[in-house]
C-alpha cells in the first residue's frame, strides 16, 4: 500500500462526506443535482485507488469511463426533471415535490 | 507526488467551496474546477482514457447542462436555503476527516493485493472491448434510456400545455 494510494482512498472518502451532507443539508434541487456529482468524484476517486493498489488501471479504467457516462446521463435526466418541475411549481424546493403525488 | 497531494487538497477545497457559494453559478464553476483536477489524479495515474472523459464530459457537457438549467429556472429560492452556520464549518471537516481516515485505513487493509491474473489486459482497448464488452452494451442502453427520459419529461409537458 503506496501513499498515493492512501491519499486516493482518503481524498475519496472525504469527498463523498461532504457529497453526502449537501444532499442532506440543502433543499434545492439544482444543490441536490451537485451533492449526486459531488459523490461521483468520491466514488471515482476510491475507484482509481482500488485499481492503483491491485494492479489493474487498465481495468478499473473502463469502468470508470462507464461510471462517468452513467453519471452524465443521470445528470442530464435530473436536470430535465428540474426543469419540468421548475414550470410546473415555480420553485426549487425539493419539499415542493410532495405535490406530485397522484 | 507533491502533485498529486496539491490537486488532492486543491479537489477537496473545490469540492467544499461548492457548498459554500451562494451563487449557483460560482457552484457549478467550482465543480468543473473539481472535475479538471480529478482528471490531472487520473493521468498521473495512467488512466489517460479515463482522464479525457472525465475532462470533456465531466467538466464540460455537465457544466454547459447545468449552466443552462440555472438560466432556465433562475432560481428565486436561494434566500431560503437552510445552511450550517460557518462556526460548524471547520469542526464538521474535522470529524468527515477522522471519518475518512478511518475509512481509507480499513480500505487498505480490506483490499488485498492478487497474483497478477493470467489473462490481464494489457491495453485499455483490450479492457474495454474485451472483457468488459458487456458493459459497452450497458452503456448504450443507459444513453438510449437516458434520451428517451428526457423526450419523455418534455413531451409529457408540451402534450399537457396543448391541453390548457
Amino acid at each position: 500500500m503506496t501513499e498515493a494510494v492512501l491519499g486516493l482512498f482518503f481524498a475519496g472518502f472525504l469527498v463523498f462526506l461532504v457529497g453526502v451532507y449537501l444532499l442532506l443539508s440543502y433543499r434545492n434541487l439544482l444543490r441536490l443535482v451537485l451533492g449526486v456529482e459531488v459523490l461521483a468524484k468520491g466514488v471515482t476517486l476510491v475507484l482509481l485507488g482500488a485499481g492503483a493498489h491491485l494492479g489493474m488501471t487498465t481495468l478499473i479504467q473502463s469502468l470508470i469511463v462507464t461510471f462517468i457516462i452513467v453519471e452524465t446521463i443521470l445528470a442530464a435526466v435530473m436536470l430535465a426533471i428540474i426543469v419540468v418541475c421548475h414550470r410546473t411549481n415555480l420553485s426549487l424546493d425539493v419539499r415542493m415535490l410532495s405535490r406530485l403525488r397522484g | 507526488m507533491t502533485l498529486l497531494v496539491g490537486c488532492l487538497v486543491l479537489l477537496v477545497v473545490a469540492v467544499v467551496l461548492l457548498g459554500l457559494f451562494r451563487d449557483l453559478l460560482y457552484s457549478a464553476l467550482a465543480l468543473a474546477a473539481a472535475s479538471v483536477l480529478l482528471s490531472v489524479v487520473l493521468f498521473q495515474f495512467g488512466a489517460n482514457i479515463a482522464a479525457v472523459f472525465e475532462l470533456s464530459v465531466c467538466a464540460g457537457l455537465i457544466t454547459v447542462l447545468f449552466v443552462s438549467t440555472v438560466s432556465l429556472t433562475k432560481d428565486s429560492d436561494q434566500g431560503v436555503e437552510s445552511r450550517l452556520p460557518a462556526r460548524f464549518l471547520l469542526p464538521m471537516l474535522v470529524v468527515f476527516a477522522a471519518v475518512a481516515y478511518g475509512g481509507s485505513h480499513w480500505l487498505a487493509s480490506y483490499l488485498t493485493a492478487p497474483a497478477p491474473p493470467v489473462g490481464a489486459p494489457a491495453s485499455f482497448a483490450e479492457a474495454f472491448w474485451g472483457q468488459r464488452g458487456t458493459d459497452v452494451l450497458g452503456q448504450v442502453a443507459i444513453i438510449l434510456a437516458g434520451v428517451l427520459g428526457v423526450l419523455a419529461v418534455f413531451r409529457a409537458k408540451l402534450a399537457g400545455g396543448h391541453h390548457d
